[in-house]
């Protein structure tokens, strides 16, 4: 990685037009990603005076700020109590704590990663981010949006909404990247089921969600056929690390096991 | 540009440039016991503490770490002879390369975590790969030092 120059932001807004002056700069969360990319730019611009590294709630969301670390995002006991613990667990599948302790969740979600365990985790549940300058955005919508965001991740805010969470990630070893990844929720008795590294970034299966959603009482003959749908609607690929065939199969498993988990 | 942190609780101002990485400053400066294994944030042998939590020297710019406390093993030789003893004791310290990370690591992990189970010490320690053994030793050694006071 190269880089002309290390700019201290002393304010969004200054961070902002730092961020304008040329689309050489870009901004810094945990530099993980910008180290293993190894691009020039011209500025490093840094977030971490900013107070963004906190998590707070109101009495409807928990906020976590842009530049949070996975490590404290994981251990804090009010993202443990969302959804039996389902996101918590999900960051804590991403590589070491030595790891975890550099990576912020701005970072982990603004770069739209494919293999990300946070997005997967996170999806399921009704997540808005919030960027400077003022822009709302759903987690679902940001991960549909096509162009660049020109705007800085601020906080991500996390409806506390009764209900339990899974989350599967399949992968060849230990600090590896997901082979396939496996987020279903159920919240206010709908279900919402989530696959991602397909290998590409997560996304919902609506047509399955909502397959399950219309049978009152679900049994497992129709976990298996709204595996199937959701398996159907959403597009697989192969790459180096899997075939298309084997994250099909993977996926129809862990969706089912996933539902069977969360409806009991 | 300069940047100034604590080292091992000695305030040190270096000249770095903006995107130099810890490993390497502290390789520069003298700091030898920083192993740089696979330099891509994956094999934890650069493991140092920044404000006391594991983190990997490699993948931090110099420039991030400025008003912060850094500890390298020099700062914990009482703590890594009694690790190291055990190392030995168990049989886990073998090419060597992937201990000081190791030392740092499971310092930290004892004062983050009380009375760990071991599925909670190998999510702990997994970021630190050991290629000489199966790391069954290193849990053994691991054990015996958390159950010292």
């Amino acid at each position: 990685m190269r880089a002309n120059e290390y700019y201290r932001a002393s304010s969004l807004e200054d961070a902002y037009s730092k961020l304008q002056e040329d689309p050489k700069n870009v901004l810094l969360a945990g530099g993980l990603w910008i180290k293993k990319m190894g691009q020039s730019y011209n500025a490093l611009i840094d977030l971490s005076t900013l107070g963004l590294n906190k998590i707070s709630e109101t009495k409807e969301e928990v906020i976590v700020g842009s530049m949070v670390t996975e490590r404290d995002f994981e251990n804090s006991p009010l993202i443990k109590s969302l959804y039996g613990d389902a996101i918590s667990f999900a960051t804590r599948e991403v590589m070491g704590v030595n790891f975890r302790n550099l990576a912020t969740i701005g970072g982990s979600i603004m770069g739209r990663y494919p293999f990300s365990d946070v997005i997967t985790g996170l999806l399921p549940y009704d997540v808005t981010l919030h960027f400077y300058p003022e822009q709302e955005m759903k987690l679902e919508e940001f991960l549909l949006f096509r162009g660049k965001i020109n705007a800085i991740l601020v906080d991500i805010r996390i409806k506390k909404h009764v209900g339990k969470g899974f989350f599967k990630k399949v992968k060849t070893t230990a600090l590896d990247f997901p082979i396939v990844n496996i987020a279903v929720s159920e919240v206010n008795d709908k279900y919402t089921i989530v696959v991602g590294a397909r290998p590409m970034v997560a996304a919902i299966a609506h047509k399955a969600s909502d397959y399950i959603n219309s049978i009152s009482s679900p049994s497992r003959d129709d976990f298996v056929k709204a595996a199937e749908i959701a398996t159907e609607e959403l597009q697989f690929l192969d790459n180096k690390d899997a075939s298309k065939e084997y994250r099909i199969d993977l996926a129809r498993v862990y969706i089912r096991r996933g539902l069977e988990e969360v409806s009991k | 540009m300069k940047v100034s942190f604590y080292l091992n609780d000695v305030l040190v101002n270096y000249d770095v440039n903006p995107n130099e990485y810890l490993s390497h400053t502290l390789r520069s400066h003298g700091v030898k016991s920083i192993k740089i294994g696979c330099n891509e944030s994956t094999c934890g042998s650069c493991t140092l503490l920044v404000d006391d939590k594991p983190a990997m020297s490699c993948s931090i710019l110099t420039a991030q770490i400025e008003g912060k406390h850094i500890t390298t093993v020099e700062g914990i030789q009482e703590e890594a002879a009694k690790i190291s003893y055990y190392f030995s004791e168990e049989g886990a310290d073998q090419c060597g390369f992937c201990n000081v990370g190791y030392a740092l690591v499971i310092y930290a992990l004892k004062r983050e975590l009380k009375n760990p189970t071991d599925e909670e010490i190998n999510d702990y320690i997994v970021g630190n790969l050991c290629r000489c053994s199966g790391l069954q030793s290193q849990m053994n050694a691991i054990k015996r030092y958390l159950k010292e006071d």
